[in-house]
């Protein structure tokens, strides 16, 4: 045995992750609410879109892991991949949750209504709320090697869908509304442009503390558990 | 071989629904009554519902391939065969062939009920001449409620409550086809029809069919590998 | 034909195989015997291929079950509690349907022979939910057979079967020793199925307690001898 308190691995990492993530999460804040300029037609709300768009991109990369981790799941067995999957999906869920509430309050500052339908991005983040809320649905009705099967096939077929979702959407809405909201997009600023760029990183390494974290809890639950059985079997 | 076994299965599926009729007549059943429940639901005493159309038929035959997608491995289960069809040196993927050709042919023959009554309920400007254009359209949709349904259904087989699974889990997955077989139905129909938005939707319909089966292919072989 | 090392399979933290080896030659019938929950059943799905196992190594008809799971089921025959017919199909159409899925090339003269063999001939344009429990596990017999199976794995076989089912079935396995096809027998009837086998296996609580011939010996003696180690 080790001397001194036991270690799971993986510390050293959530603890980078999460230093980093608070430290870009405070600077993004006060550069998006004290620093970027403010929007010529729509004001303070506009302010609203650095965290909007941010988080939306950083639950994709969220869904994206899980769905390699479930590819990897399936190749390898190893619960280990569950783990990241479940963990991803469910940081990733939380996301798109805020996407959607950002968006309604967008959606109420801009056109005077908590939703419309015609707002692609809403409806869409709409749909993987459900697509992903289902996930967990899955996960609670059936067991063990099963689970972790299931899951993993799921979360690759989720993905699947994600993009079908976004795109029928768009084809909808582009019929329908040929005018397109582009009050995002390249034609920003340099300097709103700039506070993006540093906003989508302070939520990516957001996901990523998040994930570390919760992959360490796991680690030392499943630690614990193994100490406990040797205990007894001592 | 593959073929072979492909065609024995279809085979084996079309005799038991042809010998039982559990299926396809609850089927077209429940999508009648769908289309009435909608019409009421509106509450509208309009005799022409041109505008929501695509809605009213695409909501049906979603709803629909669920209660069909949901019934497509009950035999399997209820008499315990699946044991058999996993034990012999069939691919898992000539299985999900075989039950998305069944269900295709469930959902097609549906469609020849729903798709003229929906005409005849709702429609009083021009219909009949863009049906074959809905039925290209339905025919794709088609291939994505098979593709997608025999995935979905294969994961809520063995899952606790699999009754409630399978919409929670196949609807969402939908929702893309019920927006792509509105859309091309809505270009189609009540003259001046748009064909370049109806290849656009059908176009996306294809799309989704590709990309579910090769999702499908390759997961399958994971589903029953236990 | 089967060569199994350090087989686990768990369900959960249930490990219902735990650590089996077992060998099996040409010829060679064993009798896999133990309490319920032993981990016969288990054992039995795990060489069908029906399950896959957590860890060790299992190889069925010189095929690693790891990567070639799809040509050993060629060989393998299995007899389980339910007969895996469909009841609304006729007991001619499910053969059709096995006998496709397998690719057997003189599939309708071997059908025909078969159901005769069994005794169905007669009944085989019913469909099986007109047939008694016996008559279907004697259709579930034609099935098994249906394939020419090198290696047969029987799930408790004479609970269901009826006299006439038995009696066929114990005709399958004397001429099994001889033309070099291997058997495996979930049993509880250790003696009745002493009479057909020549290896008693036991199992308790996931793993083997014995492995040892039988050849020779008198049913009752094994009887004794399992009672001595389950």
């Amino acid at each position: 045995m080790t001397d001194g308190p036991a270690r799971v691995p993986g510390q050293r990492a959530a603890a980078i992750w999460g230093v980093l993530a608070t430290v870009l999460v405070v600077v993004s804040s006060i550069g998006v609410f004290l620093v970027a300029p403010e929007d010529a037609d729509q004001g303070i709300i506009q302010r609203i879109f650095y965290f909007h768009v941010a988080i939306a991109i950083a639950s994709l990369v969220a869904f994206a892991v899980a769905c390699v981790a479930g590819i990897l799941q399936l190749r390898t067995r190893d619960e280990r991949w569950d783990d990241v999957g479940e963990a991803s999906i469910r940081i990733g869920l939380l996301f798109s949750v805020l996407v959607v509430i950002t968006g309604s309050i967008w959606a109420k500052a801009s056109w005077g209504t908590w939703w419309v339908w015609t707002d692609p991005r809403l409806v869409t983040y709409l749909i993987v709320v459900l697509i992903y809320a289902a996930y967990f649905v899955l996960r609670s009705s059936v067991e063990d090697d099963r689970r972790m099967r299931y899951s993993a096939i799921y979360a690759i077929a989720g993905f699947a869908s994600v993009p079908l979702s976004f795109y029928s959407v768009r084809v909808a809405e582009s019929f329908v509304h040929p005018v397109v909201f582009t009050s995002s997009g390249a034609n920003m600023p340099g300097s709103m442009l700039w506070w993006f760029v540093v906003s989508q990183a302070a939520m990516i390494c957001l996901f990523v503390a998040l994930l570390e974290l919760d992959l360490l809890g796991r680690r030392s639950e499943r630690a614990l558990r193994r100490l406990a059985m040797r205990l007894e079997s001592a | 071989m593959r073929r072979r076994q492909l065609m024995a299965l279809v085979r084996k599926d079309l005799r038991l629904e042809l010998r039982t009729r559990e299926t396809i007549v609850a089927m077209v059943l429940f999508a009648i009554v769908m289309l009435v429940i909608l019409q009421f639901g509106f509450g509208t005493r309009d005799d022409d519902l041109t505008r929501f159309v695509g809605g009213l038929m695409w909501v049906t035959l979603a709803f629909t391939a669920v209660l069909g997608v949901g019934r497509s491995y009950v035999a399997e289960r209820e008499q315990h065969v699946l044991d058999g069809l996993l034990a012999s040196p069939v691919p898992r993927t000539v299985m999900l062939g075989a039950k998305a050709i069944a269900i295709f042919l469930y959902m097609t023959a549906v469609e020849v009920v729903v798709i003229p009554l929906v005409g005849v309920f709702f429609v009083k400007g021009s219909y009949w001449d863009a049906i074959g254009w809905i039925a290209i359209a339905a025919l794709l949709a088609n291939a994505c409620i098979a593709l997608s349904g025999t995935l979905f259904s294969g994961l809520a087989l063995f899952t606790r409550a699999r009754d409630l699974i399978l919409p929670v889990l196949f609807l969402p997955a939908l929702v893309p086809v019920v927006v792509a077989g509105a859309g091309a139905t809505h270009a189609v129909v009540g003259g001046s029809p748009d064909m370049s938005e109806w290849r656009g939707y059908c176009l996306f319909l294809l799309a989704y069919a590709i990309l579910f089966a090769l999702v499908s292919i390759a997961t399958y072989d994971a589903v029953f590998d236990d | 034909m089967v060569t199994a090392r350090g087989l686990v399979h768990a369900y959960g933290e249930r490990r219902a195989v735990d650590g089996v080896d077992l060998a099996l030659a040409p010829g060679e019938r064993v009798a896999l015997a133990g309490a319920n929950g032993a981990g016969k059943s288990t054992l039995l799905r795990l060489v069908a291929t029906l399950l896959r196992a957590q860890s060790g190594t299992l190889e069925v008809l010189g095929e690693e079950i790891a990567d070639g799971a799809r040509a050993a089921r060629a060989g393998i025959g299995y007899l389980a509690h339910d007969p895996l017919v469909y009841l609304d199909l006729t007991a001619r159409q499910n053969l059709e349907l096995y006998g496709d899925l397998y690719g057997i090339d003189d599939r309708d003269a071997r059908i025909d022979d078969l159901l005769d063999h069994v005794g169905l001939l007669g009944r085989s344009e019913d469909t099986v939910r007109t047939f008694s429990r016996g008559m279907a596990q004697r259709l579930a017999l034609a099935r098994m057979l249906l394939h020419r199976p090198r290696l047969l794995l029987l799930d408790e076989p004479h609970a269901s079967l009826d006299a006439r089912g038995a009696a066929l079935l114990d005709g399958e396995l004397e001429a099994a020793r001889a033309d070099g096809r291997a058997a495996i027998i979930v049993t509880h009837e250790v003696e009745r199925v002493a009479r057909v086998a020549d290896r008693l296996v036991v199992m308790r609580a996931g793993r083997v307690v014995c492995d040892e011939s039988t050849d020779g010996r008198d049913p009752m003696a094994v009887r004794r001898r399992y009672e001595e180690v389950a």
